[in-house]
């Protein structure tokens, strides 16, 4: 599934957190959203889930062409992965991966053992066999970034939205987990934005990396092309530091 | 060296010293003026009641519940207690709700409004509702037009109930809830979980022991009542006494065994409330 974002600006109180912004994700994408902090990136991730709305009458957002700017969080049913993961602390693993079925209503709502089917498929695919009857406060932190990415994954999602997805891992665990999801990405195409401070992060996964800087879209292209052609000197001097 | 710790344990433990120690003396000065306090001005009395509850044997104890006051009020008291206590569980969430999730003009003074019963005394509290609800209150004509009976009735103590004690729930709820954040809502929000069952399967799992802590302590109160409840009743045996009240009324009539008796249950209340308590602020550190 596409998504369109058109002009789309976002103030909190005085603050410009989003000044304008327009993007486009192809289907099937896997793109990045790069920039030092306070520049806006985690603020456009959750306008596109729909945690936060953008400035009224200010631009739109369509998935796949039907218009999504003023439905909840709840009707766009975007896979969202939080940067704490945000798993719930009183079920189990399997309960979590869970709950976006259970919360179905009735005749969307697989049956129990369909739904025991898809957990178990799921933690097969996330390496985590036999941890379903654990809680998330028994996992480490890469295992829990595993859990929450199934239980966004379980409801079958068109889009996949991560906020610093390896933010909170230490070095080796977010390498491996990295080559993970460009892997699953390759498997499952479903579109994926991801929000992320890393320079290498971002070059080593996505398709296509955004700049943004103080709330504006300072450059959008494929690794190569933001490496041999930066458009301004914010970009060459943000990736400048990544060369050395 | 580990030998050496192994057989002088308590001789190595008082060489270690912060910085913060006091010395030996001062210690046991403020750990005796601490215990000796509590002693004074909690257990003796504790003893004290159940001392003069059994002055004339289990006979006598049993016996003082035998009586059609007593009864009527240990019913009224429960019955006050079974209105106040739901109402001020729902007030408390709602507004622990708005507090922790959103800002709005007036917040802070909804901040404040909601310690309000601690700072104003309970008699001020009564006599609000006297001035208005009273016979000779703002309200007072149109409700005797209307006969709705509000001071010298069960919903003039059920209202001064819950103003003492409607700060309980909404104050243990809503620092836990503005620490516990709201990430694990907006997640169960993009799984496509609608109000309702985000709030019975992710937000109350969440502050379930607060909750219940907050709910024991407004149990609580609202069963011991007295300044309050005194100014709206009227005292009417059989009608309007409740439990705190009618214990006054037995004493000042000389009838101690019966006043202790009755007071012992309230205390055993208060002695239930402290371990559960206790309890639930445990389970709220693990949690």
């Amino acid at each position: 599934m596409s998504i369109h974002i058109h002009n789309i600006t976002k103030t909190f109180g005085s603050f410009n957190a989003l000044k304008n912004v327009n993007l486009e994700v192809k289907t099937g994408e896997l793109v990045a959203l790069l920039g030092p902090s306070g520049s806006g990136k985690t603020t456009l991730l959750r306008i596109i889930a729909g945690l936060e709305f953008a400035d009224e009458g200010a631009g739109s957002i369509e998935f796949h062409g039907s218009d999504v700017t003023n439905r909840t969080a709840y009707e766009r049913k975007a896979g969202f992965v939080f940067q704490n993961y945000a798993l719930f602390n009183h079920m189990t693993v399997a309960e979590n991966i869970a709950f976006g079925l259970r919360v179905m209503k009735k005749p969307q709502r697989p049956e129990r053992e369909d739904i025991d089917k898809s957990v178990t498929e799921l933690l097969r695919r996330i390496a985590l066999e036999g941890y379903g009857g654990r809680y998330p406060s028994q996992l480490s932190g890469g295992q829990k970034q595993r859990v929450a990415l199934a239980r966004a994954l379980a409801v079958g999602p068109q889009v996949l939205l991560l906020d610093e997805p390896f933010g909170a891992l230490d070095a080796k665990v977010r390498k491996t987990l990295r080559k993970w999801l460009r892997q699953f990405h390759d498997e499952t195409k479903v579109t994926t934005l991801f929000v992320t401070h890393d320079q290498d992060e971002a070059f080593e996964l996505a398709d296509r990396v955004v700049i943004l800087h103080e709330g504006d879209v300072q450059q959008v292209g494929s690794p190569a092309q933001l490496r041999e052609n930066p458009k301004n000197e914010f970009v060459a001097d943000f990736l400048d530091c990544v060369m050395i | 060296m580990a030998a050496l710790i192994d057989i002088h344990p308590a001789k190595h433990r008082t060489r270690v010293r912060r910085a913060t120690a006091e010395s030996a003396w001062s210690r046991w000065l403020v750990i005796s003026i601490a215990v000796g306090f509590m002693g004074l001005m909690f257990v003796l009395p504790l003893v004290v009641i159940f001392q003069e509850a059994f002055r004339k044997g289990w006979e006598g104890y049993v016996e003082a519940f035998d009586d059609r006051a007593t009864m009527h009020a240990i019913w009224l008291t429960l019955q006050v207690a079974a209105i106040t206590v739901p109402l001020n569980t729902i007030f408390g969430l709602a507004a622990a709700w708005c507090v922790s999730r959103f800002w709005f003009r007036g917040k802070r003074l909804l901040t404040s409004l909601i310690e309000l019963p601690l700072w104003v005394s309970p008699v001020i509290a009564g006599l609000i509702y006297v001035l208005l609800f009273g016979a000779k209150g703002f309200f007072g004509p149109s409700l005797k037009e209307h006969g709705i009976k509000i001071i010298f009735a069960l919903p003039g103590i059920v209202l001064s109930t819950i103003f003492v004690t409607f700060t309980f729930v909404a104050r243990v709820l809503t620092p836990q809830m503005e620490a516990q954040g709201q990430a694990e809502e907006e997640a169960a929000m993009t799984l496509g979980a609608n109000g309702f069952q985000m709030f019975w399967r992710v937000t109350i799992p969440k502050i379930k022991w607060g909750l219940l802590y907050g709910i024991i302590l407004c149990n609580a109160r609202s069963m011991g009542e007295f300044g309050a409840v005194s100014v709206v009743s009227g005292h009417i045996r059989n009608k309007t006494n409740t439990v705190p009240l009618h214990i006054e009324v037995l004493y000042n009539e000389y009838q101690f065994v019966p006043a202790f008796a009755v007071a012992s249950v309230l205390t055993l209340l208060a002695l239930a409330t402290l371990i559960l308590k206790t309890l639930t602020t445990t389970k709220r550190g693990a949690a």
